[in-house]
């Protein structure tokens, strides 16, 4: 096992010219031994466009290299997609359940409009902000606005062959892009997302979801011509979201962070679809963890031992900001990515209903209270010693909870960034994040 | 008697007032109010809500209960810091953005459950004396409508004030009969301290109509049936906010009234942070297609000047 650490993009350029060929072309997405393969040195990426990764450190284990490689190949994927006959499935807005539903159906591939808000920052370019506000979009407003760009300049994914959009209590500034997306001529099938209220939330909003599930079944049915296996994939998410739990449990509790807070945000969200290949992203998060585990076991890490535990609250868009808060020796143990409702199992009861019920846990159609529940548990007990939230200018709810989020998480420090626009994070921002982990640290 | 709060247009007034309480629409714009928020919410917070919370938290004795819905996020939020901050018993309507009168229903019917003081002939009465209000402001706004407007939107707002405080007047007025420019008005909610913001306007155009929460958008629902029934489904069913998905009728909704009112322009009002019409203003101008002036605002009077010239400059694009 190599010794774990942080590398740059040219050290893992030259890394990666060890790396046997047969080695290279063992992992295939869509499983297909002609034209699949997807492992690349990320300077690749970088001479794509993710310039951004000229400033990134990233992990130096080969479960990481293979990550990235298949989370920058998407977009090539997805039009691959539609060049062999798979149905292309646009979800937006509900942040991890119907792609289970998608994902029944063989041949269909999901994927989320609204995750190209990591684009701008990875590229470091403004053209998909600046397509979205001339469509409309207020400069102050949530970055998943990019969508709008995207879907403006159709370079990014083929159009869809089906548009599921979810839209009710969640956040403001999506529902409003989606509806610029839809002007735009694209044809979206909504869905409504119920209010909680509070954990004891009245049984009929299983009912209202688990209608729209069978409609997004139906649909789907329709689409492909054939039903669809839908304990199966419930099984695999499960399977998935498991060794992500057991994964993020090992990082929360290990004496020495056994991986970087940007990989482990990556691995998070690969539960919202699994990057749209969900098979061969289970077999990636499989050696992953197989990886994480190891390093744990034989008490080793990528950040110093004295590394202070924190918590992330609401993902950042620009990946740049979690390196910058390791640099300071602090170390990412609890998140909160408003992704709460990918996170957890789901029942193996009726499927529409365990589905249903697993989406009742999300983070943003309740209370901020329940949203930051688990992590002033951990504040608590000790096992965090500050918390950064992350947030943007304009977007519906950050105006709105932040002050609560604070108010819950009396008792540790806390400090809250407005991520600026692509390649914007200034020096203030970096003596901000100096004087936080002082703080922590002189406590 | 106290107040009980609501926040939207899909709360069924009749129903709150059949608590015995005045209902009061909180509708405050002034932003010395808004620094009273500032504990809780960040400036990029909409300006209604902030002055509303400042508000709540100042006049909370008052309050017996306060009704929001998710209509949109930030009001839906706004409740819950009330609920954290006071002891001001609340509820939230989960108002569905897509078609679905079987969620707005049921959410009606536990209104009703946390209200609880409500029996069938005290609602019948709140809708016959809600209604009969409504009738006046339609008739009222009718005025405003006519070939030439007889009626300036400055004075609607001030009566209708009382209608959103629980208090509606039924004042006599003179004719106030205008020869400038027709427009109507559209985008977010306005405040009760909005009225020298109408009086500016309609010194250079006048406003025929409005489709704004907290001025006549109220006149839009028409109950029917005097029971509970017919209220769920005239508030249902009134002409759709801007946030239904897909929010097509809203829009084939304003089109239907520019065919009758013939305006020669549109004026939208947006607030700081309203993405709910911000979002929107592109496929405005399009669908619209009549000249057309937005105006942002944060209810202060800072920019007093540049609206002037700007509305200048557009009654004379208009004549």
């Amino acid at each position: 096992m190599d010794i774990p650490g942080k590398i740059s993009l040219t050290e893992w350029s030259e890394r990666f010219e060890k790396i046997p060929d047969e080695e290279i072309i063992k992992y295939r997405y869509y499983k297909n031994k002609d034209w699949g393969r997807y492992l690349q040195p990320p300077a690749t990426f970088y001479i794509y466009g993710a310039r951004e990764l000229k400033r990134l450190k990233l992990d130096n284990s080969f479960a990481f290299l293979r990550m990235w490689g298949f989370v920058f190949n998407e977009s090539e994927r997805l039009f691959r997609a539609r060049q062999v006959g798979k149905k292309v499935i646009a979800v937006s807005g509900d942040l991890g359940t119907v792609p289970v539903i998608i994902l029944a159906f063989p041949d269909a591939v999901p994927f989320y409009p609204e995750c190209i808000w990591w684009t701008p920052f990875f590229n470091e370019s403004k053209v998909l902000l600046e397509e979205a506000h001339h469509h409309g979009a207020p400069e102050a407003a949530c970055f998943s606005k990019a969508a709008i760009g995207a879907f403006s300049k159709m370079a990014y994914f083929p159009k869809p062959d089906l548009f599921f959009a979810s839209t009710g209590a969640s956040c403001d500034d999506y529902s409003a892009a989606l509806q610029i997306i839809e002007d735009l001529g694209f044809e979206i099938e909504w869905l409504e997302i119920p209010y909680r209220k509070g954990p004891d939330y009245p049984e009929r909003a299983i009912g209202y979801l688990s209608t729209e599930y069978r409609r997004v079944y139906e649909r789907m049915a329709d689409l492909v011509g054939k039903t669809g296996d839908l304990s199966s994939s419930i099984r695999r998410a499960n399977r998935l979201r498991g060794m992500v739990l057991e994964i993020k449990r090992m990082v929360r509790d290990a004496p020495v962070a056994p991986i970087l807070a940007l990989e482990m945000m990556v691995v998070e969200f690969g539960n919202l679809y699994g990057y749209g290949d969900f098979d061969e992203w289970i077999d990636i998060v499989d050696m992953i963890y197989g990886t994480v585990k190891e390093r744990v076991e034989s008490g080793i890490g990528v950040l110093a031992r004295d590394a202070v535990p924190i918590a992330w609250i609401t993902p950042s868009a620009d990946p740049y900001l979690l390196n910058l808060v390791e640099d300071l020796n602090l170390r990412v143990v609890e998140t909160e990515y408003v992704i709460n409702q990918a996170m957890g199992l789901i029942d193996d009861d009726d499927p529409f209903q365990a589905l249903a019920r697993s989406f009742m846990q999300a983070s943003l159609i309740g209370s901020t209270r329940e949203q930051v529940a688990r992590i002033r548990r951990s504040a608590a007990a000790g096992k965090i010693k500050g918390a950064i939230i992350t947030t943007m200018i304009g977007a519906s709810h950050c105006a709105m909870e932040t002050g609560l989020i604070e108010y819950w998480l009396k008792g540790i420090p806390v400090l809250t960034i407005d991520v600026p626009a692509p390649f914007g994070i200034t020096r203030q921002i970096k003596t901000r994040l100096e004087a936080f982990a002082e703080t922590i640290r002189a406590r | 008697m106290g107040l009980i709060g609501y926040t939207c247009s899909y709360i069924p007034v009749e129903i709150l007032g059949a608590t015995g309480h005045r209902p009061y629409r909180l509708l405050h714009g002034d932003p010395r109010l808004s620094a009273g928020s500032d504990r809780w919410l960040r400036v990029d917070a909409c300006p209604l809500v902030r002055s509303n919370l400042s508000f709540v938290l100042r006049e909370r004795k008052d309050f017996a209960a306060i009704v929001g819905s998710t209509g949109c996020d930030m009001a839906r939020r706004l409740l819950e810091v009330v609920k954290e901050t006071t002891e001001i018993p609340v509820f939230v309507v989960n108002l569905p953005r897509t078609d679905r009168p079987d969620i707005y229903f049921d959410e009606i019917d536990d209104l009703l459950g946390f209200l609880k003081r409500i029996d069938e002939r005290r609602l019948k009465e709140e809708v016959e004396k809600w209604e009969g209000w409504r009738d006046y402001f339609r008739e009222l706004s009718g005025k405003r409508s006519r070939f030439p407007s007889q009626l300036s939107t400055r004075t609607l707002q001030r009566m209708v004030t009382g209608y959103h405080k629980g208090e509606p007047r039924t004042d006599d007025f003179d004719p106030e009969p205008s020869d400038l420019p027709r427009v109507i008005l559209l985008g977010s909610p306005l405040a009760y301290e909005s009225g020298p913001l109408f009086g500016l306007i309609e010194s250079s155009v006048r406003i025929v109509w409005d489709f704004n929460c907290g001025i006549s958008r109220f006149i839009e629902v028409k109950i029917e049936n005097h029971n509970l029934d017919g209220i769920k489904k005239a508030y249902y069913n009134q002409p759709p906010c801007i946030l239904r998905r897909t929010n097509q009728d809203y829009y084939d909704s304003v089109k239907r009234r520019l065919a009758r009112l013939k305006p020669e322009g549109i004026i939208v009002l947006t607030l700081d942070y309203c993405d709910s019409y911000e979002f929107e203003l592109n496929r405005m101008r399009r669908v619209f297609d009549l000249p057309f002036l937005h105006l942002r605002h944060d209810f202060s009077f800072q920019n007093w000047g540049q609206l002037r010239t700007r509305l200048e400059a557009f009654k004379e694009m208009l004549v």
